[in-house]
């Protein structure tokens, strides 16, 4: 069993991205392996209006009925714009959305602002998770008109330092962190808060340079496989996990990453 | 976000949208594939795939970003990488001294005699010390290291470099030189002005030591560095001079395809520059085929080791 925390479909405006559809992630799941991915719909990033982008997710989904056993989609909510709350109840529960997506820094909003933690909540309380992604692309590569957080600067990317002030905001909801990047050192106080949330890195982000050194800080019940396709390759995340020998992660443990851990925050 | 960024944004997503495009999905509908079901478990086996292949990693340091070499040694085991090849650049922005890269070749040197089997060795130099990096190239050669690694004291096209480049012609050596194609490096449109090592190589100085010396080889380093890897491969069609390396922290989909698309597959050079679960995934992901993934691997930088004598068997 496979299950992938970190999948999208959809276009990304600066490179042409392959395998972006539906049916084009679910070959690639079949030929690497993959039963269940979670996707959200990447033009939900850039439309002002992100609900349009639901409802492309949700219209394609309905293509064939193998989707719906295959994917899991995620909201793209952006609680700034007017009737942010309509979307998310429309997406849970007439779209079948089982989790939302954030983008504070596209859609320029503060991590703290009332209306983000005022979704959060509302997220903790239907029971849904809420996932953040440190960042997208790398700055390094990024196109002139994307967003301007370049690291080396004094306007860096986001790393996990960033997320914490919605964490300690509201501690009780469940988070996915994704695409893990950039210095992941915490001090002894913020490192205990992530351990005590309920929370799921996934295995895309560059900045797990050892596997077995994050598991041992951050716990086994922290990670779950994450591809952050299609914007990076397929197999990485999932080579982080199977390359883990005996004495740091049994067969137990490389199933809970696998899939344990994904298929429990997400109740299936 | 910027207002030019979102009406322009704007356009293309608009241009890109995919709300009727189910209508084309290939997708067999009569697969009734449940996810669930313990008959439909069966993996891939990315373990068993990396076994198929024996690997040369062609741009790695010791020293640097893992401490010693034992660090490499361990995450070249779990990967089954069989070669590395080992530099210690002059990383800091410091004077970069005869002093300094004398003493970062030795440290190599170190590593090379700790894992004959495992460290082929490049030395540095910095061109700004000239005849002391001419005359450490010669002792380091003599100490059976094999290829240059340069770093951002100089720009590759900077006539500082081109006795280095003469000398490396003569030795039928590569020249691996830190590379990058960022908004605002290295003087690729710096309105964008990062502030960032002025004197990075970015693909127009490639291109200028490359029609200099077409007898030379250069290595543009880590096109998964981060930077702008289509621009790079597009840049470099015309110079079959030039190689890339494959490496860095930056594992995105396609790039690998994109560069052996555009270059030829022996002009692609497998690497990781320290980041090594990316280095191998990007390369297995990719659609290349199997005789090709092996010239990546492996092949290519053999062949290059090969007009020095220096290959492996």
């Amino acid at each position: 069993m496979l299950i992938d925390i970190n999948a999208y479909i959809g276009h990304w405006p600066f490179r042409q991205l392959q395998y972006n559809t539906c049916s084009g992630m679910l070959q690639h799941m079949n030929r690497f392996g993959t039963d269940v991915a979670v996707v959200s719909n990447i033009n939900g990033i850039f439309y002002q209006n992100v609900q349009t982008a639901n409802e492309e997710l949700a219209q394609q989904l309905k293509a064939n009925t193998l989707f719906a056993k295959r994917f899991i989609p995620f909201a793209v909510i952006n609680p700034i714009y007017a009737g942010w709350k309509n979307d998310l109840t429309t997406s849970i529960k007439k779209l079948g959305m089982r989790g939302i997506r954030l983008y504070p820094q596209y859609h320029d909003y503060e991590i703290t602002d009332p209306a983000c933690v005022e979704l959060v909540t509302m997220a903790r309380d239907q029971g849904i998770p809420v996932a953040f992604t440190m960042r997208m692309v790398d700055s390094r590569e990024r196109s002139w008109l994307d967003i301007d957080l370049v690291s080396g600067t004094a306007k860096p990317e986001w790393n996990l330092k960033n997320i914490l002030p919605i964490i300690k905001q509201v501690p009780d909801a469940q988070y996915m962190v994704l695409n893990f990047a950039n210095n992941p050192a915490l001090t002894d106080e913020e490192l205990a808060i992530v351990k005590k949330t309920n929370l799921l890195f996934d295995t895309s982000g560059r900045s797990i340079t050892k596997m077995a050194d994050f598991l041992t800080k951050f716990g086994n019940e922290k990670f779950a496989f994450g591809t952050h396709a299609p914007f990076l390759d397929y197999l990485t995340g999932l080579l982080r996990i199977d390359s883990l020998e005996e004495a740091e992660a049994g067969a137990p443990v490389r199933e809970q990453l696998r899939w344990g851990n994904a298929k429990k925050m997400l109740g299936l | 976000m910027t207002k030019g960024m979102l009406t322009s944004a704007g356009m293309m997503l608009g241009v890109g949208s995919f709300a009727n495009q189910e209508a084309a999905d290939a997708v067999q509908r009569s697969d009734d594939h449940d996810p669930f079901a313990a008959k439909n478990r069966a993996g891939y086996d990315i373990m068993k795939e990396l076994k198929k292949y024996k690997k040369i990693d062609a741009h790695c340091h010791v020293y640097l970003f893992d401490g010693g070499p034992e660090s490499n040694i361990a995450m070249a085991d779990r990967l089954q990488i069989d070669k590395m090849v080992v530099s210690r650049p002059i990383y800091e922005e410091t004077a970069g001294r005869p002093d300094e890269f004398i003493a970062f070749n030795n440290l190599v040197v170190k590593a090379m005699k700790a894992y004959p089997d495992r460290f082929i060795g490049q030395f540095t130099c910095n061109p700004i010390f000239q005849q002391e990096s001419l005359e450490e190239i010669k002792r380091c050669v003599d100490l059976g290291m094999c290829g240059l690694k340069v770093y951002t004291q100089k720009k590759i096209s900077d006539p500082l470099f081109y006795p280095i480049i003469e000398k490396m012609i003569d030795l039928k050596m590569i020249i691996h030189m830190h590379a990058q194609c960022q908004l605002g490096v290295g003087g690729y449109r710096m309105k964008y002005d990062t502030g960032i090592r002025p004197q990075t190589s970015i693909p127009e100085d490639f291109i200028a030591a490359a029609k200099r010396y077409p007898e030379a080889m250069f290595q543009y380093a880590h096109i998964g560095g981060g930077g702008d890897w289509e621009y790079a491969c597009k840049s470099f069609v015309g110079y079959p001079n030039i190689y890339v390396d494959s490496s860095g922290s930056n594992n995105p989909e396609h790039m690998v395809d994109f560069a052996v698309q555009q270059l030829g597959v022996t002009r692609v050079l497998y690497g990781t520059d320290n980041c090594y679960y990316q280095s191998v995934g990007k390369l297995l992901a990719s659609n290349l085929p199997v005789a090709d993934l092996k010239k990546v691997f492996f092949d290519n930088y053999n062949a290059i080791l090969k007009k020095s004598g220096r290959h492996v068997n």
